[in-house]
C-alpha cells in the first residue's frame, strides 16, 4: 500500500508528464536586510506571496514594512503598499524613505465602506501584482473586519498568486492571523514590543525584529 | 449620381508585382465613392452591413443622392423618392448629411494622403489628389497600404497612379482597389463619355453623332471640335485625352491634431462612445506620424444633453502616437465615467510634442513599462479615488497626519544619506478615524481603556505631551494632549490622545 507522499508524488510526475511546462528560472528572492528572513528563506521570494502574520498587537508590522521600504529605497525599487484600512502614518517614517512608495488608501469613512474597502484592497492588490514597474506589493489587512478577511475566497489568494508568479516582484500580505493559504512563505511576529522601545532608536528596534518561520514552500536560492 | 458602369480597363498594369513602371507616375488619386453616405455610415457599424441611403433631406418628398451596395442591390437608386426607396427596401436605414461626420472623414483621407507625400490636395469630397514626385517606386504597394488603412477608418476606398491628376482620378474610379495606368490610350478608350464630365448641351450633341466613349471623341480632329464648340469644346477634348499635368493646391498640414463629433441621438453608452474614439484616434494619431511627433496629453470633451461638460485631461507618462496606447487611457477613464445625462458631442485634442530620443542610461531605474504604470494608475483611481492614490509627502507643518499624495515620480532620485537623527520607536499604525476611548479612573489615576476594538487596563502611562497649532486661524486651529500607553493584557502600545475632553486612540505603535 502507497502512503500518501508517495502517491502525491506519483500524481505530480504524471501531471508534469502530460502536462509538461517550460523549464523556470531558479526563484529569486529580494534580500530583506533581516537575518531572521535572510538567513531562514534568502529573502522574500519574487514571484510569490509571502504572508506575515502579525499575532499580537505592536508587534513590528510596521517596523517590518519601515524595513523593506529602506532596502528597496536602497535600490530604487518601486513599491505599492495598499492599505486596506489606511493606516499607514507617513509622518512616522522619514520623507526620503517613502519617493518609491505607491500609497494606495482605501476609504475607511464608515463601517459599511470599510467592508467594500477590503474588496476594493484586493482588486487594487490584483491589478498592481500584474504592473511590471513593481518591485515589492505590500497588501496591509491588520486591521481588516475579520469577517470580510474571513469572507475573501480562497480561489482570490490562489488567483492573485498566478498572477504574482510570471512577475518579477515581491508580494507580502500582512494579515492578523494566517489567512493566506497559497502564500509560498509564512512568517509570524507574535512578540509584543516591551514600553521601552518608545525611546529606542528605529535601526537598533529593527535589528530585533524575529519573525519565526510558519511556512516555506519555496526553496532559498539566487538573491535580487 | 454615380457614373454608369465602364468596360474593363485594357492593357492596364495591376499591381506592383506586375508593374514595370517603366513610365514615370507623378500623381495618385485616393477616392471614396458616396463619401457623404460613407461619412455617415462609418459612425455606426452595425449599419453599415444593412442596406443604407443618403437623402437629401428628414421630409417625406426627399430624394436618395447615395446608396450602399446593399441598398443597390435590394433596387434603391439614387433619385428615388424615400416612399419609392422604402417600397422597394422596407429595411432601408435612412441617413441625411452630417457636416461634421464629413469634415472628420475628410480629415481622416487627408491623415492617409500625408502618409503618402507632404504635397497633397483635397480635389473635391472624397478624392485627394496626392503629387508622388520623390516618392520611389514602392507607390502601387503603398497605395494598397493607403487603401487598406483607409477601409480600417471605415471609408472604402480606390486608388489610381497615373501621369497626370484626372487620369489618376479616372483610373480610381474605374477600379475596385488599386489601379495603375500604364498604357493611356488603351485605358481611355474604352471609358464611356461621361467620365468626362462633359455639359449636358455637348453630351446630347455627341449623343447624337453616336459617340459613346473617350476614344470616339478623341479621334476627333481637336482644332475641328474648337472650330464647332468653343472653349467648352475643347476643355471637354482635352480631358477626354486624359488632361495634363498641373501644379497642386497643397493642403497645409494640420498644426492642431483635434476631433470633434456630434450625435444626433446622444450617446447612453460607453460601446458607440469608444467606437468613435477609437476612429478619431487613429486618424490624429495618423496625422501627427506624418508631422513626426508624438502626442503629450490627450484632453478629451464631452458634451451632455443637459448643457453641461465633463472634460478630463491625461498627461501621458511617455509621449506617444501609439493609438492603442491612447485609447487605453480614454477606455479605462471612461470605464468608471457615469454622467447624469446623454452624450450629444464629444472633442478630443492631442497636444503634439516632439518625440523624446534618447538613450536609457545604465543605472536608470525609470519606468519599465510607463504606460503601462499610467493605466495601472488610471484603474486604481477608478476604484479607490484619484485623490487617494500617490507617493505620499509631509506637509510642512505641525499639524498630526498632514500628509498630501502627489504622482508618482516617473524616475526614482538617488536615495538622500542616513538621517542623522534616526527615528525613536515604532512607526504609529493609525486608527483612521481615531478610535473614540473611555477611561476609567482609579484614585485619580486612569486604570483601565475601553473602546469598541479592544480593551485593557493600564499597565504604563508616559506623558503627557499637550501641542497646538494654527491658533491663528479659527477655523484650522488645534490643540491636543498626548499619553503614550500600554496595556496590561495584549502588551499593545497605543497613543492616547485628549481632544476637547474626549478621548481617542490616535493608534498602535507597531
Amino acid at each position: 500500500m502507497a502512503t500518501a507522499p508517495e502517491i502525491l508524488a506519483g500524481l505530480r510526475r504524471q501531471l508534469a508528464e502530460r502536462f509538461p511546462t517550460a523549464p523556470r528560472a531558479a526563484a529569486r528572492t529580494l534580500r530583506t536586510g533581516l537575518a531572521a528572513i535572510d538567513d531562514a528563506a534568502g529573502g522574500l521570494p519574487l514571484g510569490a506571496i509571502t504572508e506575515v502574520v502579525c499575532a499580537t498587537p505592536s508587534c513590528g508590522g510596521h517596523l517590518l514594512l519601515g524595513q523593506l521600504l529602506g532596502v528597496t529605497r536602497a535600490t530604487r525599487t518601486r513599491v505599492a503598499l495598499v492599505d486596506a484600512t489606511d493606516s499607514f502614518d507617513p509622518c512616522s517614517f522619514p520623507v526620503d524613505l517613502l519617493a518609491h512608495l505607491v500609497w494606495v488608501r482605501c476609504p475607511t469613512a464608515t463601517l459599511s465602506a470599510k467592508v467594500s474597502a477590503m474588496a476594493g484592497a484586493l482588486s487594487a492588490t490584483d491589478l498592481l501584482a500584474r504592473d511590471a514597474n513593481l518591485g515589492l506589493v505590500v497588501l496591509d489587512v491588520r486591521h481588516a473586519v475579520e469577517r470580510e478577511l474571513r469572507r475573501t475566497p480562497a480561489s482570490f489568494w490562489y488567483r492573485l498568486q498566478r498572477a504574482v508568479e510570471p512577475a518579477d516582484l515581491a508580494l507580502v500580505v500582512i494579515t492578523p492571523r494566517t489567512a493566506v493559504p497559497s502564500a509560498q512563505l509564512r512568517f509570524i511576529l507574535n512578540a509584543s514590543h516591551s514600553v521601552d522601545a518608545l525611546g529606542t532608536g528605529r535601526p537598533a528596534l529593527t535589528a530585533t525584529l524575529a519573525p519565526a518561520l510558519q511556512r516555506q514552500r519555496v526553496a532559498p536560492a539566487a538573491v535580487a | 449620381m454615380r457614373p454608369p458602369p465602364w468596360p474593363k480597363a485594357l492593357g492596364l498594369f495591376r499591381g506592383s508585382s506586375l508593374a514595370p513602371l517603366t513610365l514615370i507616375l507623378v500623381f495618385a488619386v485616393l477616392h471614396i465613392a458616396d463619401f457623404a453616405l460613407h461619412a455617415v455610415l462609418r459612425n455606426e457599424p452595425d449599419v453599415a452591413r444593412r442596406p443604407a441611403a443618403l437623402f437629401t433631406g428628414a421630409a417625406k418628398k426627399s430624394l436618395v443622392l447615395a446608396t450602399n451596395p446593399a441598398a443597390r442591390a435590394a433596387g434603391v437608386e439614387p433619385g428615388m423618392t424615400a416612399p419609392q426607396a422604402v417600397a422597394r427596401c422596407p429595411a432601408l436605414v435612412i441617413r441625411t448629411a452630417q457636416p461634421a461626420a464629413e469634415i472628420e472623414a475628410r480629415a481622416a483621407l487627408l491623415a492617409v494622403g500625408f502618409t503618402f507625400s507632404p504635397s497633397i490636395e483635397a480635389t473635391a469630397p472624397g478624392i485627394c489628389t496626392i503629387d508622388l514626385k520623390g516618392s520611389g517606386a514602392a507607390c502601387p504597394e503603398r497605395s494598397r497600404r493607403a487603401v487598406a488603412e483607409l477601409a480600417r477608418l471605415g471609408l472604402p476606398a480606390t486608388a489610381g497612379l497615373a501621369r497626370t491628376p484626372l487620369l489618376a482620378l479616372y483610373a480610381a474610379r474605374a477600379t475596385a482597389s488599386v489601379l495603375l495606368v500604364a498604357d493611356e490610350e488603351n485605358f481611355l478608350h474604352p471609358l464611356p463619355l461621361a467620365a468626362a464630365d462633359p455639359p449636358a448641351e455637348l453630351a446630347a450633341v455627341f449623343a447624337a453623332w453616336g459617340l459613346r466613349t473617350l476614344g470616339d471623341l478623341t479621334a476627333l480632329p481637336r482644332d475641328e471640335i474648337v472650330r464647332r464648340f468653343g472653349a467648352a469644346g475643347l476643355a471637354l477634348w482635352q480631358r477626354a485625352a486624359g488632361g495634363d499635368t498641373r501644379p497642386l493646391h497643397p493642403v497645409v498640414p494640420p498644426q492642431t491634431f483635434a476631433a470633434a463629433m456630434e450625435f444626433e441621438d446622444g450617446i447612453a453608452t460607453l460601446e458607440p462612445l469608444l467606437f468613435i474614439l477609437r476612429r478619431c484616434l487613429d486618424r490624429l494619431t495618423l496625422e501627427l506620424l506624418a508631422s513626426q511627433l508624438v502626442a503629450a496629453e490627450l484632453e478629451l470633451t464631452l458634451r451632455l444633453a443637459d448643457d453641461t461638460a465633463h472634460a478630463r485631461s491625461f498627461r501621458l507618462p511617455e509621449p506617444t502616437a501609439d493609438p492603442e496606447i491612447l485609447f487605453r487611457a480614454l477606455h479605462t477613464h471612461l470605464e468608471s465615467l457615469q454622467t447624469a445625462a446623454s452624450i450629444s458631442a464629444v472633442q478630443l485634442r492631442l497636444v503634439p510634442t516632439r518625440p523624446l530620443v534618447r538613450q536609457q542610461g545604465l543605472f536608470e531605474t525609470g519606468l519599465r513599462d510607463p504606460h503601462g504604470f499610467a493605466e495601472t494608475l488610471a484603474r486604481l483611481s477608478a476604484l479607490v479615488g484619484s485623490d487617494r492614490i500617490g507617493t505620499p509627502q509631509p506637509e510642512d507643518t505641525h499639524r498630526p497626519d498632514a500628509v498630501k499624495l502627489r504622482p508618482p515620480a516617473a524616475v526614482i532620485p538617488p536615495p538622500a544619506p542616513p538621517p542623522m537623527h534616526p527615528s525613536l520607536g515604532p512607526p504609529l499604525r493609525r486608527f483612521r478615524p481615531p478610535l473614540p476611548a473611555r477611561l476609567e479612573f482609579s484614585g485619580g489615576e486612569p486604570a483601565y481603556l475601553w473602546t469598541e476594538n479592544f480593551h485593557g487596563a493600564l499597565a504604563t502611562r508616559r506623558g503627557p505631551w499637550p501641542s497646538d497649532g494654527d491658533w491663528w486661524q479659527r477655523d484650522r486651529a488645534w490643540a491636543r494632549t498626548e499619553w503614550d500607553i500600554a496595556l496590561a493584557d495584549d502588551g499593545g502600545l497605543y497613543r492616547l490622545l485628549l481632544v476637547d475632553d474626549a478621548y481617542f486612540i490616535e493608534g498602535e505603535y507597531d
